[in-house]
């Protein structure tokens, strides 16, 4: 039932419950633990909900994957139903062939239904009180409407009524909500040239059959008697596209798991006809692929985000051990001398650290199922908006056992061993320095086996991290001479002193962090996350170790502020003198702080770069070409180019490229997947490529952008592709390269070509919507290629249209729509969609950073428990204060602005580095190649981050400042610790 | 200068200190009167429990009280707010206990100059007479020197130090030498006599400590939150 990795999962916390177990039966261990753990409820309960965020994380990005999957397969019911297989036939005669030959499958225990239909693309209007109503895009069938009420039985097949009778349709919801149709009104369908009257005789919910497509995922279907089509179709000399169905026995998903046989077995069938074009498609699997991937390739990006939030979580727990082994230095150092093990003292905090981690996980796993379901309900109405087509998702939420289980394992043992290990090296504390409440000894030469190791480490590591460089493995480029350099610290501490070895390496990282992307310029080719999490945790741990080793160097500035002897002064003293002299617990919390500020103000800094360059954007992918029509390929626009510019619209649209398409598949070049991406082929006019889209790169014999473009039109073996070709989603990673060669596969018949790529171009979003609503990855070639390759499937039913300087496009567009509606036309404003799909991405980018400040509100927590923390540690320190002087306020500023520092270090370190890296990025990143002008700082959007972190900090400070400043002046000569 | 003369520095008024812990009412001082007059050393003794404690932080104005008055230099402690109280603390007392109660993160020096910066004075001539009251209880070496590197009688002397800096009214000293060996606390304690004798410096102080006791010129006897003896010997012993 489970995987093996969430068994595993389930395995190890097993193994850790039962070791905790053992650890329980002994009765001093247990004692002590449970004493620490009842001593401080307030605190427990802050440190659970600070590591709660964690687990709440990982558990939620699974749910957002789940639930993107759940949504996607929503579609396998909504527009397949019982449909597994189906045949599409080009004309009548070979589609009663195809029905004839697979027969005989009724019989086969395999499959419960069999379906043969007609239908083609068509345009519905209604004539209502109110005005025309149009749809240019439906799906108009004729069907045996007592054979499709049987199909695929025992399971409905979604089209159950009676027949409509000539002259009437049944259409489904989809339909009779685009036109405000319903029972009794009439439409007119125009397809195949032709006007179909009917009046709507029901209206059923889109599902199974009634919302049968092939493609998209929300379609508007109309379905009509049979012979109505065929004789509509006759009347304008041409034959309806015949299309067989088989249901496999089963529900709607678990039929699927029969597709492989039953399709061979249809194949069989299907014989010598395949070679003629009639192959078996597989539309309910390939939904199901799709919703794998999409759920997939969405939940690691959410995971890729959460998992700064998870290292901040992290860094968390180990700082509250720290500080809790700190305060109870003494204690452990008194339990150490009358003869605790080393391993006692870890078996008590690796029980009070179960008990932490458990409480956090199942809470956790209880909070990210809610978060997942609001991250869901706003990633699927952000994707919705990317596509003004049919393929609308709903929003279906789903978290699986296995992601549930394994999201809170999986927290639970990170917790865990964040816990465990810090104990270990708490157990460590030399005992005499314990007792005597001193720092750990500074041992003056770090211990030879110490060194020996190190200088092993560094020499393995760097020998380890050469070819890794010399690869630009990117992941490896970044972490290991990171490490090396990191193993380097104890043999370098032994010759210049640990503060000057931390330096140099923290320097050292810093910069290799920062600039290996320009030694290294391929290290981004990877489509991976992997190395940008690296990147972001090396650069700031780098980053805050120089900071907090040079503490007293960054606050030479303000020395006039801390030595002004006035209440305030003091108080900025002592707000520097504990973080200064804290490094640890400070360095962590700066880490925390960092290393979210630095993934947002990247994110921030990223879209500005891109909204900055819009215009130009919209005009590279566009290249003048304003408009583009998509119409009903039955029902063409005959001499389109000479329609379009004369008439009513000569003067506004001044030229117009019709296309030639043709659905395909392709394979990857780069290999990175195994599966056929799909394609569409697209067939370029002559005049199209007089200003032709802008091109990234090209073969280097092709003098210009133009040449390149001339060279596909009239030499079949080249081709251009998009940029994005086969990204899906994730960091794009680097694209096609001219030169590489392509196969790409005829869908009906399984004929492949070879085809090279001469060229990339730079933005073929226009081309996205050309076969409606699917997303295929256009790929350009001649309209000679297109027809010779693909055949009957090559269509025209896209048009591109450059309009002259001035015209409205919107209403233009609005305009031809109307005009054309026999045609089924759809007019797409391409700015407008360019600066659509920009929109849409700001709002992903937002959702991700939303994501991340839930990050940041661990960071805030953390430095919330750290305060509350270093009040009760110096309660005594507070009281001698009191005693000599300081006013009550004065204590209280301190705090404040003591957590104001670390705070204000933290998203300073943090936005720098964001801020840097993208300029790196900007200046030598191949992505933001075609960007010019000044860098943009989002001067706003840091600050109001900053000013936003700042705030939420000192609220988290305001309690445990106040309760500093009640302590009162006696408690210094009470209190003894 | 002539009613400063007069009046005497610390003036206790049947002081009434209780201390509620859930239902238990523990009297702690029970009407206790006490005068100290200008450049006295008074040594405060009796057994364990008797409010030898509660009287310092009473008197010095450290905690709060439930009956009585205090009066330092003319002005009554309880009448204040705790902002003048602290800002009088800071101007007119300094405090050495028994643990040594500096401040961790700061080295001896900016222990010793926290005194004086609280009063106003400027860091540079702060930091001068912090490192000269170092020089005067010996310890000129060790200003750079954090209160976990240093043994336990220097931090002692740091914390004297300390008291003495901004040359308060009065110090209060709670067994000062109780963390420390004999010869060690026999340092402290001639430091406090030598300060009190030559610069008039007034300090109360409690021991447990017979010798320490007897060494003072006055010693006040304590028991079950009163004062049951006060003794002045004309010599010290
Ligand atoms: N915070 C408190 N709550 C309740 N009772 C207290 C508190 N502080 C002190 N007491 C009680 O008040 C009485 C006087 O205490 P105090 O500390 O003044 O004694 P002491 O003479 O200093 O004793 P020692 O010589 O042992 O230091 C004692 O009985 C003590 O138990
Ligand atoms: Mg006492």
């Amino acid at each position: 039932m489970l995987d093996p990795l969430t068994l595993g999962l389930i395995v190890a916390v097993a193994a850790v419950l039962a070791f905790v177990a053992v650890l329980l039966g002994k009765a001093v261990l247990r004692r002590l633990a449970g004493r620490q753990l009842t001593r401080r409820p307030a605190e427990t309960i802050l440190v659970v909900l600070g590591s709660v965020l964690g687990t709440a994380l990982i558990v939620a990005s699974l749910a957002v994957g789940d639930s993107l999957d759940r949504s996607v397969r929503q579609t396998a019911y909504d527009v397949l139903g019982p449909v597994d297989e189906s045949v599409r036939s080009a004309t009548l005669e070979q589609g009663d062939e195809v029905a004839q030959r697979l027969a005989p499958l009724a019989s086969d225990p395999r499959v419960d239904g069999l379906l043969t239909i007609r239908g083609d693309q068509a345009a519905a209007v209604r004539q209502g009180a109110d005005g025309v109503v149009a749809e240019p895009r439906v799906l108009l069938w004729e069907v045996d409407f007592d054979a499709a009420a049987g199909f695929g039985a025992p399971d409905a097949s979604g089209l159950d009524v009676a027949d409509p009778g000539p002259g009437g349709v049944v259409i489904n919801a989809n339909l009779a909500g685009r036109l405000g149709a319903g029972p009794g009104d009439e439409l007119v369908f125009h397809a195949y040239g032709q006007r179909i009257g009917a009046t709507v005789t029901r209206v059923v919910p889109a599902e199974g059959l009634a919302g049968l497509g092939l493609g998209a995922s929300a379609n508007q279907d109309a379905f009509v008697s049979p012979g109505v089509l065929t004789a509509a179709a006759a009347a304008g000399g041409v034959q309806p596209t015949t299309t067989s169905l088989v249901s496999n026995a089963g529900g709607v998903e678990s039929g699927a798991e029969l597709t492989d046989e039953v399709s061979a077995a249809m194949a069989d069938r299907l014989g010598p006809l395949t070679a003629r074009g009639a192959s078996v498609a597989t539309p309910k699997q390939d939904v199901l692929d799709a919703a794998a991937e999409t759920g997939e390739s969405l939940g690691s990006l959410f995971l890729f985000i959460g998992s700064f939030c998870i290292i901040a979580g992290i860094l968390l727990l180990v700082n509250v051990f720290v500080m809790l082994a700190d305060e109870r230095r003494g204690q452990l150092g008194i339990l150490r001398a009358i003869g605790m093990r080393r391993r006692h003292v870890t078996g008590e905090f690796a029980i009070e650290g179960a008990v932490y981690a458990l409480t956090s996980a199942v809470l956790g796993a209880a909070f990210g199922v809610l978060l997942g379901r609001v991250v869901v309900a706003i990633a699927l109405r952000i994707l919705n908006s990317y596509d003004q087509g049919g393929n609308q998702l709903r929003v279906a939420f789903e978290i699986t056992p296995a992601s549930l289980i394994g999201g809170a394992a999986t927290g639970f043992l990170f917790a865990f061993l964040a816990v465990v290990l810090t104990s270990v090296r708490i157990a460590r504390t030399n005992i005499i320095a314990a007792i005597r409440d001193l720092e750990p000894p500074v041992r003056p030469k770090t211990r030879t086996r110490l060194v020996v190791l190190s200088a092993v480490a560094t020499v393995l590591l760097t020998a380890a991290a050469i070819p890794a460089v010399v690869a630009s493995a990117a992941t490896q480029t970044y972490l290991l001479p990171t490490l090396a350099a990191v193993a380097a610290v104890p043999m370098l501490s032994r010759l210049i002193g640990s503060r000057a070895a931390l330096t140099v390496v923290a320097l050292g990282v810093l910069a290799w962090g920062l600039l290996a992307n320009t030694v290294r310029p391929d290290i981004y080719d990877e489509a991976s996350t992997a190395p940008y999490v690296v990147l972001g945790c090396m650069l700031s741990f780098a980053a805050v170790t120089l900071v907090s080793l040079h503490q007293p160097v960054l606050l030479r500035p303000f020395r006039r502020l801390v030595e002004r002897p006035t209440q305030r002064g003091l108080a900025t003293r002592l707000a520097v003198a504990y973080p200064t002299a804290k490094r640890f617990r400070t360095g962590a919390t700066l880490a925390m702080y960092s290393v979210v500020v630095l993934v947002i103000v990247l994110m921030t800094q990223i879209m500005t770069v891109i909204d900055r360059n819009m215009d130009q954007a919209v005009a590279d992918a566009t290249s003048g070409w304003s408009l583009r029509l998509d119409y009903n390929p039955t029902t063409p626009i005959a001499n389109l180019g000479q329609e379009l510019t004369t008439g009513p619209f000569a003067g506004r649209i001044t030229d117009a490229a019709p296309l030639t398409i043709a659905v395909a598949e392709g394979d990857d070049p780069r290999l990175t997947t195994d599966v056929q991406l799909p394609v569409v082929a697209v067939g370029v006019p002559e005049d199209f490529t007089f200003t032709p889209p802008v091109l990234d790169a090209r073969l280097a014999r092709l003098p210009s952008d133009r040449a390149a473009w001339d060279l596909v039109r009239l030499d079949p073996a080249y081709v251009l592709v998009d940029t994005l070709y086969g990204s899906s989603g994730g960091p794009p990673g680097e694209p096609v390269a001219p030169g590489q060669g392509i196969t790409l596969t005829d869908p009906r018949t399984g004929r492949e070509v070879e085809r090279t790529v001469a060229g990339v171009v730079r933005d073929g979003s226009p081309f996205y919507g050309v076969t409606g609503a699917d997303l295929r990855f256009p790929v350009f070639m001649g309209i000679d290629s297109v027809v010779d390759t693909f055949g009957v499937a090559a269509t025209q039913s896209s048009a591109m249209l450059r309009t002259a300087p001035g015209v409205d496009v919107p209403s233009l567009a609005t305009q031809l729509q109307g005009v054309l509606v026999d045609h089924g036309v759809v007019a797409t404003d391409l700015g407008a969609a360019v600066e659509q799909s920009y929109a849409a991405n700001n709002q992903f980018f937002r959702l991700m950073q939303g994501y991340l400040a839930l990050g940041l509100l661990v960071g805030i927590t953390s430095l919330g428990v750290i305060m509350v923390r270093a009040v009760r540690e110096r309660r005594r320190a507070i009281g001698v204060l009191r005693a000599l002087g300081f006013q009550a306020r004065t204590i209280r500023t301190a705090f404040l602005a003591e957590s104001a520092f670390i705070a204000v270090e933290g998203v300073v370190i943090g936005s720098v580095l964001g801020v840097v890296i993208t300029w790196l990025l900007y200046r030598n990143s191949a992505a933001f190649e075609t960007i010019s002008g000044p860098y943009p700082i989002a001067w706003g959007q840091i600050l109001t981050l900053v000013a936003v972190t700042l705030v939420a900090s000192a609220v988290a400070t305001l309690a445990p400042a106040q309760r500093a400043a009640r302590i009162r002046p006696a408690v210094a000569v009470r209190v003894r610790d | 200068m002539d009613t400063e003369e007069s009046t005497p520095l610390l003036v206790a008024e049947s002081v009434t200190k209780v201390y509620r812990t859930g239902s238990q009412a523990v009297v702690a001082l029970d009407g206790l009167s006490l005068t100290v007059g200008r450049g006295e050393l008074v040594a405060v003794m009796g057994p364990s429990g008797s409010g030898k404690t509660t009287l310092l932080n009473c008197l010095s104005g450290l905690d709060d009280i439930d009956g009585g008055r205090v009066l330092v230099e003319g002005r009554d402690l309880f009448a204040m707010s705790d902002h003048e109280r602290t800002a009088h603390r800071a101007r007119s007392m300094g405090f050495v206990f028994q643990s040594f109660n500096l401040i961790p993160v700061l080295d001896a020096a900016e222990n010793v100059e926290l005194p004086l910066l609280l009063a106003g004075v400027p860091a540079h001539a702060a930091r001068e007479r912090a490192l000269a009251m170092l020089a005067k209880v010996g310890l000129a070496g060790r200003a750079g020197h954090r209160p976990a590197e240093l043994s336990g009688g220097e931090q002692q002397r740091v914390t004297i130090a300390r008291a003495l800096v901004a040359e308060p009214a009065v110090v209060w000293a709670d067994e000062p030498t109780g963390n420390l060996d004999s010869a060690m606390a026999a340092q402290v304690m001639d430091l406090l006599h030598r300060l009190n004798e030559e610069e008039a410096q007034t300090i109360v102080l409690v021991t447990h400590d017979d010798d320490i006791g007897r060494s003072a010129r006055r010693l006040v006897t304590m028991r079950d939150g009163r004062v049951i003896g006060d003794e002045v010997r004309s010599a010290v012993g």
